[in-house]
């Protein structure tokens, strides 16, 4: 049997309809040709393009390209192969709405995705905080349906768009400088002024982190029942929160042991009423 | 740091050859070099904040090159901006359309290099100085400029540097608007400016303010103005492609 023989004998062997094995074999071959076209155009896209996009971006042009390439296959597929859809699509009708219900939140993950592409509330590598959700850490990607999240424990989070698209979203790396806070609280005898000189001329001697400009902020907050409680409030290039908060009130402590100014306990005068 | 408080004693910038030991000193800083072996160097380097840095040099010959240079003040606490802010002492007020000339001491760390034929190397910085080597905001916090922040005096003239801690910086300040101004600071990305040296003196490169209108906002230019000096030219290996130019407000 001669290579011709062998495709008349495809092409008159009937499946369904008019589709015969010699359009679905055309068909196959179109799809398996539509995939590699499609592999090989995301390899050029990352190995060409991707480098110069932000990494979001790049990944879902990627996905875009791919899946695209892949669609158009499918239709050439189905006109090589004379095939009738218009059944599929009465039977889709019905087979859609219950679908439809089924993936309801998958849609809602989809369009948040693609809402968060647009809007941009964060890019790869922002540390980011959600509040509402307990949630700090580094943004690892924005992905079609969830986006990812490393934890400052070095775990990886993930939380579908839907809910990152309507949450409260805190960049922490948005701005040049962050502000790091700190309350202290210093005895009634003591004078404030001189405290204050004490906390700034140790801050400015040992945190290298903090800014001379804006200079450190100090407040007398509030009149409390053991001490007077001042807020003191520094700035510092925003990478380096661990160089600033986390030793703030070691900072502060130091200065006023080494100033003799006391930190009260909280106490309580009690008069007994026979005196 | 004071000019009197230097001792004269400090190694002075340039190359130096190490075969078996070197001992370099700089206020508060010590930095050693010995041979330990075949081809093998160690470097040992203790600074003014107690900090000791160790480093292992395996080296082409039984010769180590280095070199000690002044280098842009922008490395210390670590390396967050090419920009630098200086803070006048004095305030300078220049009257419309006048121009003065100005010198000021600028903040420098120095540089310990490997020289690997006409290639140099960095193998370490330090600074003399930390407690002026802090970081500065110009702008608002989202908007804004991250500086290397110094309070700076006035210089007499070029050769007025203070040993290993500040050179001295040239600036022309420009006032074609036609009210008076007051200027207490600059703002410039230093790493257009070259540093220059000779025994323990250094200078940099210096800056053009031009204070000027801009449509309806004043604004303040500022431009680098290389040095035509014969001193030696140091070396640096911070990233160059920073902004050339910056525009300040007026307040």
């Amino acid at each position: 049997m001669t290579p011709i023989e062998f495709l008349q004998g495809l092409s008159e062997m009937q499946i369904i309809g008019g589709l015969t094995l010699l359009t679905l074999l055309l068909g196959g071959i179109i799809m398996a040709v539509g995939i590699i076209i499609a592999k090989i155009a995301k390899l050029i896209f990352y190995k060409y393009y991707a480098p110069t996009l932000p990494q979001d971006t790049a990944k879902n042009l990627s996905k875009l390209i791919y899946f695209g390439i892949i669609i158009i296959a499918f239709l050439a597929f189905t006109s090589t192969t004379g095939l009738d859809l218009s059944g599929f699509l009465v039977a889709g009708g019905i087979f859609a709405v219950v679908i439809g219900f089924a993936t309801q939140s998958v849609v809602s993950n989809l369009i948040s995705g693609i809402f968060l592409m647009i809007e941009k509330p964060a890019k790869h590598g922002d540390t980011l905080e959600i509040p509402d959700m307990g949630i700090s850490g580094t943004l690892l990607d924005i992905g079609t349906f969830s986006s990812r999240l490393r934890k400052f424990d070095g775990t990886v989070i993930r939380i579908p768009n839907e809910k990152f698209f309507t949450a409260n979203i805190r960049s922490l790396t948005s701005s040049t400088v962050r502000r790091a806070e700190a309350m202290v609280g210093i005895a009634y005898k003591d004078d404030i002024e001189s405290a204050i000189l004490a906390i700034k001329n140790e801050i400015a001697a040992t945190m290298p982190y903090i800014l001379r400009v804006p200079e450190p902020e100090f407040r007398v907050e509030e009149l409390g029942d053991s001490s007077v409680n001042i807020q003191v409030l520094v700035w510092h290039p925003r990478d380096d929160w661990s160089q600033a908060q986390p030793i703030l009130l070691t900072t502060i402590k130091r200065a006023l042991d080494n100033s003799g100014i006391e930190i009260p306990f909280p106490q309580r005068v009690i008069w007994d009423a026979k005196d | 740091m004071s000019k009197d408080n230097v001792e004269s004693d400090y190694s002075k910038y340039g190359e130096y050859v190490v075969s078996d030991h070197l001992e370099l000193t700089l206020p508060k800083t010590i930095i050693k070099i010995d041979r330990i072996g075949e081809h093998v160097f160690s470097y040992f380097r203790q600074d003014t904040e107690g900090k000791i840095i160790e480093k292992m040099i395996p080296a082409t010959s039984n010769e180590l090159k280095i070199e000690l240079a002044p280098i842009r003040p922008l490395n210390h606490p670590a390396r967050r901006t090419g920009y630098v802010f200086l803070k006048f002492d004095k305030e300078i007020y220049l009257s419309e359309g006048d121009a003065a000339s100005i010198f000021v001491h600028c903040p420098i760390e120095i540089g310990i290099f490997l020289i690997n034929g006409t290639h140099r190397e960095s193998l370490d910085w330090v600074t003399c100085n930390p407690l002026n080597s802090r970081f500065g905001l110009y702008g608002s916090p989202d908007t804004g400029t991250l500086c290397k922040y110094a309070e700076v005096t006035l210089a007499t003239d070029l050769n007025d540097s203070i040993s290993y801690v500040e050179g001295v910086m040239k600036i022309l300040i420009e006032n074609t608007l036609n009210t008076g101004q007051t200027v207490s600071k600059v703002i410039f990305p230093i790493t257009d400016n070259t540093i220059y040296y000779e025994g323990d003196k250094s200078i940099v490169d210096g800056i053009k303010v031009t204070m000027k209108k801009r449509a309806v906002v004043s604004i303040a230019d500022v431009e680098t103005q290389p040095l035509e000096t014969d001193w030696i030219s140091s070396p640096t290996w911070e990233d160059s492609t920073a902004n050339t130019s910056m525009e300040m407000g007026l307040e």
